[in-house]
């Protein structure tokens, strides 16, 4: 592109824009409503997700061993291994029976530990898998159950399955909704532009006569979609930064007893994925919006 | 001013040629039937014919804007039943347009009417404003060049569409109906205009009008078209050719002399 036709279509872009006002604020209003919504649903799904990750790292699977057949210490440290290199696996610990016994006595018992004499957990010496990903909690657990020197496999199915049922539907959800809204705003855009261009039909037609190039025609109004696209994402960001600081904050006052479950993610790390996907569908939706708007028009 | 040229040719040569050239917008409806026309290089030809001829879709064959249904269109060397997309606007900074709505961009001054075709060729700001300029005042229009064309006249808006069509410097000038819009003084000023265009610069004129007096009065080349075919083809009266011509009549011609012409004779 030659150093003029660059200013050229800098300049007409940004006359475009000025020149069918009321089609640009149209064509703003329409992607920042799209991107605002979207801005919405992914900070409250980042949120759900991220609560859902939380409890997904507190199911475990605890696994005991026949120890009154002789298991060592041993080989339940070097199962322990074997365990961690296991992709589903986040983190394995080993408690002893001695371990588990102070642990539970002083949790449940108090002063009245000091009655046993004896720790009657002798022999329950476990291992405490936590998962990485807990919809393969049946594949670690029948592993486990397969081998011989392991009793006893306790998990907590039910938990696991809510768990990555719920992961598996927030996906899902995401896709959907997400495309969903992809397609109604570029329907919306491409309409909005297509009206704007419309009233310029004129001066394409007459461009294509004297011998413009499509790229030439086309230029000014792609760099204009650029522009609503950008200014699109910008304005809904902003909006939904305050709203989401606003929501936490009176969530947060609210509900304060639940303070310990909603473990809100700050507003810094939603948008450290917000802002570059936002401003980048606005940018895609400003430009084939655009792209689609006049390439019905080129051929004359 | 150096003519700028993709296509040089050569005195004489065939600018325009159809040869049984035919569209058909609808199963029934034949806007031009088996046409055949030489335009050569320099020529001035008027074509003419009622409402519905066909006049006005030769013309928009001409210029690309449509593709004939059968028949070869070949238009300063390029063969536009053939051309591709990415072809046309090269083949389309040859020509310079004039419509009877003038066509122009109404929110921008008479200069940057003009100067919006040099821009799509590129032209160099400093050169540009030279050209417009040199342009304007050609057609008597220097004097307004910072006026909106809302504040025009008739004759003066198609003085500035004419020279927007002409700034670029075009091989071939097609004007379809330049003055159905204004009144028959303004209309032989827009015509005197074009005339000039054809005798300074040498630009090949093709005029569609159905204006009768004016072609009378011009004695150029007619060619006249009605229910979409071409019915004779009148050259200019002896006193305006350089040059002894034929007299070409369609109706004394066999099909079979048509098909052994040479075109590039």
């Amino acid at each position: 592109m030659r150093i003029g036709t660059f200013f050229y279509t800098i300049g007409q872009g940004f006359k475009n824009l000025f020149r069918n006002k009321g089609y640009t604020l149209a064509s703003i209003a329409t992607i920042s409503a799209c991107l605002f919504l979207f801005g919405m649903f992914f900070s409250v799904l980042t949120n759900f997700r991220h609560i859902v990750l939380r409890a997904e790292q507190g199911v475990s699977v605890t696994a005991f061993f026949h120890e009154e057949q002789g298991v060592t210490e041993e080989q339940i440290l070097q199962l322990k291994v074997a365990i961690e290199e296991r992709e589903e696996v986040a983190s394995v610990e080993y408690i002893t029976a001695d371990e588990a016994w102070e642990t539970f006595s002083e949790d449940y018992l108090g002063e009245y530990k000091d009655g046993f004499l004896e720790n009657p957990l002798e022999g329950d010496d476990h291992l405490v898998i936590y998962l990485a990903d807990v919809s393969q909690q049946s594949e670690l657990v029948s592993y486990l159950e397969n081998l011989d020197i392991v009793r006893e496999v306790n998990r907590s199915e039910t938990v696991a399955d809510m768990l990555s049922g719920a992961n598996r539907l927030i996906f899902y959800a995401s896709i959907i909704i997400i495309a969903v809204l992809l397609v109604v705003s570029l329907f919306l855009i491409s309409n909005t532009i297509a009206s704007g261009i419309t009233s310029h039909q004129d001066e394409i037609t007459i461009m294509k006569y004297i011998g413009a190039t499509d790229f030439y025609v086309r230029a000014p109004y792609v760099f204009e979609g650029l522009i609503i696209g950008v200014l699109g994402s910008v304005i809904p960001l902003a909006l939904t930064h305050y709203v989401y600081e606003r929501a936490i904050e009176i969530i947060s006052g609210k509900f304060s007893m639940l303070s310990g479950l909603l473990d809100f993610l700050p507003v810094e790390s939603v948008f450290y994925y917000l802002i570059p996907v936002s401003i980048g569908m606005g940018v895609g939706l400003g430009f084939i919006g655009s792209m689609l708007s006049v390439r019905k028009h080129l051929n004359v | 001013m150096a003519r700028r040229k993709v296509y040089t040719p050569e005195s004489d040569d065939v600018v325009i040629s159809l040869r049984d050239v035919s569209k058909q917008y609808t199963k029934q409806a034949a806007a031009v039937t088996g046409a055949n026309l030489e335009v050569r290089e320099g020529e001035f030809v008027f074509v003419t014919g009622e409402t519905g001829s066909g006049k006005s879709t030769l013309v928009k064959i001409i210029m690309h804007e449509l593709k004939a249904s059968s028949g070869e269109v070949n238009v300063l060397g390029y063969d536009l039943s053939r051309i591709g997309h990415g072809k046309i606007p090269r083949f389309r900074r040859n020509l310079g347009i004039v419509f009877q709505d003038f066509r122009l961009l109404k929110d921008r001054n008479v200069y940057e009417n003009v100067a919006f075709a040099q821009r799509i060729i590129m032209v160099p700001s400093a050169q540009m404003k030279r050209n417009v300029l040199n342009m304007l005042d050609m057609v008597g229009m220097s004097d307004k060049y910072k006026r909106k064309v809302t504040q025009l006249s008739g004759g003066e808006q198609q003085r500035v569409a004419l020279a927007r069509a002409l700034v670029n410097k075009p091989l071939i000038l097609l004007a379809d109906e330049p003055t159905g819009n204004l009144d028959a003084d303004t209309a032989w000023e827009i015509m005197q205009l074009i005339d000039k265009v054809n005798r300074d610069y040498g630009t090949t004129v093709l005029v569609v009008t159905h204006d009768r007096s004016i072609v009378e009065r011009m004695h150029k080349r007619v060619i006249e078209m009605k229910q979409g075919e071409i019915i004779s083809d009148t050259p200019a009266k002896e006193e305006d050719i350089d040059e002894e011509e034929e007299i070409f009549e369609y109706q004394d011609v066999d099909a079979d002399d048509l098909d052994n012409y040479d075109y590039d004779d």
